[in-house]
C-alpha cells in the first residue's frame, strides 16, 4: 500500500518526531510504502506534495492539534488517530487502514 | 539676633521622621538654637531634635513657623527657608512603597503533592534555613532594679548623664573604627537617637518629676517615643523604633552593668528565631553559627536588622502573621526565602524536597568553586584578572583562598582612622609586608592615603569643607603633609623587597601631580638603598582614574605611570555632576549611560595605545550584570569583594569576548541608558552552549515520585548555571505534562517544555534507581528521563533538529537499552547527543 501521513502534537518537540519515526518503522516492517510529513516546532518538514497525496492509496493522521493546510486531504481516505496511539501501538493503527 | 519663617506643611503623610531628620540635619549644621512650632496646637520643639518634631504632630497642611535664635540666625533661616520651599515638598517622593505582605505561597509540585502546611511571609534575604524554633521574647528589666522610688532625684539624673555620655563617646569610637557599611550606617541612626537632646531631656524629667528611677525613666522613654513613632503610621518609622529600643537597652547597661543579665542568647543547635521584632542589637547578640533562619511579625526591608541579616546571609521573612511561635517552641521549621513561607509539621517528603534543595545549591555553588583554579578567561580565551578590594592585610590570604589572581586595591585609610596619631613607618611597613606576603606571589596594588574632609583625621588639621569630595583631598594634601605621605612611601617601598607590591596614587587630575609622586618616591628609594635596605627597583607605580581630567589625559599620564586602575564610584559621580548619596539624584548615577561607556572605551584604548595595564576596581567591577560591558572593554584586571570571585570567575568562562566587544560598541552608540539595559539582556555575547554535557546527567537518582524527578532534572539546569529561575521550568514541564503524559513506554519519559527561563535550550538526563509512576502509556513506571527545554527563540534552530532526531531514536528499542546500560554521565551524554538527520529512519550506531 501507498501511505501518505502527518504528525503534530502540542509543543511540537517531542511526540510528532516520535510518532513519525514509529509509523515509518512499522510501515517498513509491514511491506508498506509511506511519507510522512511533521508538523513541529520547526514547521512543516517532510512535506506532502499534492501529487504525494493523489499517488497514495490512504491517509494517516496522528494529530492531536489541529493541522496546517487539511484541505490537501480533502479528496483521500483518512485514518485519524491521537499520537499517543502511533507511539504506543502503531500495529493498531495500521490494522485500522 | 531672631529670625522666623512661617510655612504650611506640603507633605501628605506629615511631618514623620524622615523629613524631621532633613531638617535636624540643616538645623544642626548651624550655631543658632533653632525651634519648630505647631501653629495649630501651639507646641514647640527643638528643630535639632528628631523626636522633638515628630512629637510635633504636623499634619498635612497645619500652619508652622521655623525661629532661630544666636549668632547666625539669619543664615539658619535663609537656609532652612530655601529647604522649605525646594526640597521639604519631595523628601517623600522616594520612600518605598509599602510591602504587601504574601497572603497566598504557589507552591513547587514537591511541596504541593507532600501537602506541606506553611504560613507566608515577605522575604527580605534570600535563601533556605532549617533549624528548631526558638522564640525570643521582648527586653525586660529584672525585677531587682526598680523602675520607681528614687531617693537622691539629681543623682540619678547625673548617673543618665553620664551614662549617655560614656555610650555617645562608645559610639564614635566605634565609628572610627569600624569600616563595614552596615554596622557603620548602624551606629550613626544610634548616635543620632542617643544624642538627640529631646531624649536626655525626657529621661530628665521623667525622674525629676515622676520620681522614677534611670530603670523607669529609660523604659518609660522607650515606650513614648516607640509609641511616638508608630503612631505616625509609618513603616520606617516603626523600623526606627527597633533602634531606640537598643539605644535604651545600651543606656541601661551603661546606667547598671552588671546588675542587667546579659543580652546574649545561647543557641543549642541549628536555630530559626522567632520574634515579634527583633532589635539590631538583639540580632548581633545572637550565635550566628547557629542562626539558620530568621522570622519576624514586623520589620520592613529596611530595618536595621534586616539589613545585618542581609550581610550575615541569614535567610529571613517579615510579616508572617500567624505562625503561632510558642505552640511552635523548639519544633523544626523549614525558613525558605526562595519561596516565601515557614514551613511546619516536617514529614518525610517535605524533608526529602530540603535534601533535594541543598544538593541544588550545593552543586551550584560546588560548580562555581571549581572555577577558583582555573585562570579567568572568556569561551574564546581572552585571559582577565579577576582580583579582591580589600581594607586591611587580615583580608589578603582570605581574598586569595577566594581565588583571587592578587590585591587590585589595598585600601590603607583603614591604617590612619581612629586613632589619635598617625602609624608609624614600622608598623605601616609590617603591615604592607604581611600583605604581599600572604599574596603568595600576586600583585598587590596599596593605594596611598585617600583622606579629606569627608574623614577628618585629629592629627592632619584639615578644614571642614562644604563640599569633601570636590575638595582637598587624597593626592593633593600630599605636598602639605609631606612627612606623613614620605612615611607611607617608605613603608611601601621596604615592602616591595617581600613580593609584588605596586604603588597606587588617588585622585590624580594632572600629570604635575604625578610628577611630584614619583620624584618622592625615587628620593625614598635612594635614600633607602644608600641605607643599605633591599626594595623592587622596580616597583610600578600608578594611578586610580577617577578625575576625568584624568580619564582624558591617559596618553601624558602614561610618560610618568605604569599602570590605571578605574575606580567607577568617584568618576562616575565627577562625569555625571551627581552625588551619588542624594536621595533624588542617586538614579541619574548610572553606569550604563553611553557617555560613560565611551569615557571608559577612551580610558582603556588610550592606556592600551601607551602600552599600559588598565583595571577597574570600583563598584561596577562588583555586578556580575556589568561583567559582559568590563570584559568587551578590554580590561586587564577587574578587583571586586573577595566573596563574589569565584561567581566572577565562573560568569567569565561563558562570556564570548568578541560577542563582548560587540556589545560595547554598539553600547557607545545607544542614544539612553535604557538602550543599553536592553544589549546587556541579549545572549550574542554569551557563549553558545552544547545541548547537553556531563554535569547535565545524573545516574542512581533515589526519586521516589514523578515530581521529584523532575525537580532532579530541573534542578541539574541549574546546578550547570542554566537557569536562575528553576521553579519557572518546572512549572512549564507540569503545564505540558497535563496534556497527557509524556511516558512514552518502556521505562522512558521524555518530559519537555518551551520557556526562556533557561538561558539556552538544554537537555537534562536522570536515571533513576527505582522507577516512579508517570502513567505512561504502556502502564510502565518510568527509569530514565530525558527532558528537554527549548527557549522560545530557538525553535528552529540545530538544537530543535537535533532533539527531533533524538526523539526519533528513542523509538529503537537497541538505543533505549544502550542509554540504560550507560552508567558514567560522560559517555552517556555523548551518546544521546544524536545526529541531525531528519525525515528518514537511520541505523542505531554511535
Amino acid at each position: 500500500m501507498r501511505i501518505v501521513a502527518v504528525t503534530a502534537c502540542p509543543t511540537g518537540i517531542a511526540h510528532t518526531y516520535m510518532a513519525a519515526e514509529q509509523l515509518e518503522k512499522t510501515a517498513k516492517k509491514l511491506g508498506h510504502d509511506i511519507k510522512v510529513e511533521t508538523q513541529g516546532a520547526m514547521g512543516i518538514e517532510n512535506e506532502l506534495s499534492p501529487s504525494d497525496v493523489d499517488g497514495a492509496d490512504v491517509a494517516i493522521i496522528a494529530a492531536d492539534i489541529a493541522l496546517e493546510r487539511p484541505e490537501r486531504f480533502d479528496r483521500i481516505r483518512k485514518v485519524e488517530v491521537p499520537v499517543q496511539l502511533a507511539i504506543r501501538n502503531p500495529e493498531a493503527v495500521f490494522a485500522r487502514l | 539676633m531672631v529670625s522666623a519663617y512661617r510655612f504650611s506643611c506640603p507633605l501628605p503623610s506629615g511631618m514623620h521622621a524622615r523629613p524631621a531628620s532633613a531638617i535636624e540635619h540643616v538645623a544642626r549644621s548651624f550655631a543658632a538654637e533653632v525651634s519648630l512650632t505647631n501653629d495649630r496646637t501651639g507646641h514647640t520643639a527643638n528643630a535639632k531634635s528628631v523626636l522633638g518634631i515628630v512629637g510635633l504632630d504636623i499634619r498635612h497642611g497645619d500652619p508652622c513657623s521655623v525661629e532661630a535664635f544666636g549668632p547666625d540666625a539669619a543664615q539658619a533661616i535663609e537656609s532652612l527657608t530655601l529647604f522649605i520651599d525646594h526640597t521639604l515638598p519631595h523628601v517623600d517622593d522616594l520612600a518605598p512603597a509599602p510591602q504587601t505582605p504574601l497572603t497566598d505561597v504557589s507552591l513547587p509540585p514537591v511541596l504541593r503533592r507532600a501537602n506541606a502546611t506553611v504560613v507566608p511571609g515577605t522575604p527580605v534575604v534570600p535563601g533556605i534555613g532549617i533549624g528548631r524554633v526558638f522564640a525570643i521574647g521582648g527586653l525586660s528589666v529584672p525585677d531587682s532594679i526598680p523602675l520607681s522610688g528614687v531617693r537622691g532625684v539629681e543623682v540619678e539624673v547625673g548617673r543618665v548623664e553620664v551614662a549617655l555620655e560614656r555610650l555617645l563617646v562608645g559610639y564614635d569610637l566605634r565609628l572610627d573604627a569600624n569600616d563595614r557599611r552596615v554596622e557603620t550606617d548602624l551606629l550613626r541612626a544610634h548616635r543620632s537617637v542617643a544624642r538627640d537632646p529631646e531624649f536626655g531631656e525626657a529621661i530628665a524629667r521623667a525622674i525629676r518629676e515622676q520620681g522614677l528611677t534611670a530603670a523607669g525613666a529609660i523604659a518609660d522613654a522607650e515606650a513614648r517615643f516607640s509609641e511616638m513613632l508608630a503612631a505616625t503610621g509609618s513603616a520606617l518609622l516603626r523600623e526606627r523604633a527597633l533602634d531606640i529600643r537598643d539605644v535604651c537597652r545600651a543606656l541601661l547597661r551603661e546606667v547598671y552593668g552588671e546588675e542587667l543579665p546579659p543580652d546574649d542568647v545561647l543557641l543549642t543547635g541549628d536555630a530559626i528565631c522567632v520574634a515579634e521584632t527583633l532589635t539590631p542589637g538583639q540580632f548581633l547578640a545572637l550565635d550566628r553559627q547557629r542562626l539558620r533562619g530568621l522570622v519576624l511579625a514586623h520589620g520592613g526591608t529596611t530595618s536595621h536588622t534586616v539589613i545585618l541579616a542581609r550581610s550575615g546571609g541569614i535567610p529571613t521573612l517579615v510579616g508572617v502573621a500567624g505562625l503561632g511561635a510558642a505552640a511552635l517552641d523548639g519544633q523544626e521549621v523549614v525558613v525558605d526565602a526562595d519561596l516565601g513561607a515557614v514551613v511546619t509539621n516536617l514529614t518525610s517528603d517535605i524533608r526529602r524536597y530540603y535534601d533535594m534543595e541543598r544538593r541544588r545549591l550545593d552543586r551550584r555553588r560546588g560548580r562555581v568553586q571549581r572555577f577558583i583554579e582555573r585562570p579567568a578567561a572568556t569561551a574564546d580565551g581572552r585571559p582577565i584578572e579577576v582580583a579582591a578590594n580589600v581594607g586591611s592585610a587580615d583580608d589578603v590570604a582570605q581574598a586569595v583562598a577566594s581565588g583571587a589572581d592578587g590585591i587590585g586595591l589595598f585600601r590603607t585609610e583603614m591604617l590612619f582612622l581612629a586613632r589619635p596619631d598617625a602609624p608609624s613607618e614600622e608598623e605601616q611597613f609590617q603591615q604592607y609586608r604581611r600583605a604581599v606576603v600572604d599574596a603568595g606571589g600576586r600583585p598587590v596594588i596599596v593605594r596611598t592615603l585617600d583622606i579629606g574632609g569627608d574623614k577628618p583625621l585629629p592629627y592632619l588639621a584639615l578644614p571642614k569643607e562644604d563640599n569633601p569630595f570636590l575638595g582637598y583631598r587624597a593626592v593633593r594634601i600630599y605636598p602639605e603633609y609631606e612627612g606623613l605621605f614620605r612615611a607611607q612611601v617608605r613603608a611601601l617601598v621596604r615592602a616591595s623587597a617581600f613580593g609584588r607590591l605596586q604603588l597606587m596614587i588617588p585622585m590624580v587630575a594632572r600629570l604635575d601631580e604625578v610628577t611630584w609622586v614619583r620624584r618622592v618616591v625615587a628620593e625614598e628609594q635612594s635614600n633607602l638603598a644608600a641605607a643599605g635596605v633591599a626594595f623592587d627597583r622596580r616597583m610600578p607605580v600608578g594611578a586610580m582614574v577617577e578625575v576625568p581630567s584624568a580619564a582624558l589625559t591617559i596618553e601624558q599620564l602614561s610618560q610618568a605611570l605604569d599602570f590605571f586602575s578605574i575606580g567607577t564610584n568617584d568618576l562616575l559621580q565627577y562625569f555625571a555632576a551627581v552625588d551619588r548619596s542624594h536621595p533624588r539624584l542617586a538614579a541619574l548615577a548610572d553606569p550604563l549611560e553611553p557617555s560613560f561607556i565611551r569615557l571608559l572605551q577612551r580610558i582603556v584604548s588610550d592606556a592600551h595605545a601607551n602600552r599600559r595595564w588598565v583595571g577597574l576596581c570600583g563598584e561596577m567591577a562588583g555586578h556580575t550584570r556589568y561583567l559582559p560591558l568590563l570584559i568587551g572593554l578590554g580590561l586587564d584586571e577587574i578587583s571586586l569583594a573577595a566573596p563574589d570571585i569565584p561567581l566572577m570567575r565562573a560568569l567569565v568562562a561563558d562570556l564570548s569576548a568578541a560577542g563582548c566587544a560587540a556589545l560595547v560598541e554598539r553600547a557607545t552608540h545607544a542614544s539612553t541608558s535604557r538602550d543599553v539595559a536592553q544589549l546587556l539582556n541579549g545572549r550574542d555575547h554569551w557563549r553558545a552552549l552544547p545541548l547537553t554535557e556531563p554535569d547535565l546527567v545524573e545516574v542512581d537518582a533515589d526519586c521516589r515520585t514523578k515530581e521529584e524527578a523532575i525537580k532532579a532534572a530541573v534542578d541539574l539546569l541549574y546546578a550547570a548555571g542554566r537557569t536562575d529561575r528553576p521553579r519557572e521550568v518546572e512549572e512549564a514541564v507540569w503545564q505540558r505534562e497535563a496534556t497527557y503524559s509524556t511516558g512514552f513506554g518502556h521505562g522512558f519519559a521524555i518530559p519537555h517544555c518551551k520557556t526562556d527561563a533557561v538561558g539556552a535550550s538544554s537537555m537534562s538526563i536522570v536515571k533513576l534507581r527505582e522507577g516512579v509512576d508517570w502513567k505512561a502509556i504502556d502502564g510502565q513506571p518510568v527509569r530514565t528521563l530525558v527532558l528537554l527545554v527549548i527557549r522560545e527563540a530557538e525553535q528552529t534552530t540545530t538544537h530543535m533538529k537535533v532533539l527531533a532526531a533524538l526523539a526519533r531514536r528513542l523509538m529503537h528499542g537497541e538505543f533505549r537499552a544502550q542509554v540504560e546500560r550507560e552508567q558514567d554521565p560522560a559517555a552517556r551524554s555523548a551518546r544521546l547527543k544524536p545526529r541531525p538527520t531528519v525525515g528518514r529512519p537511520f541505523r542505531v550506531a554511535i
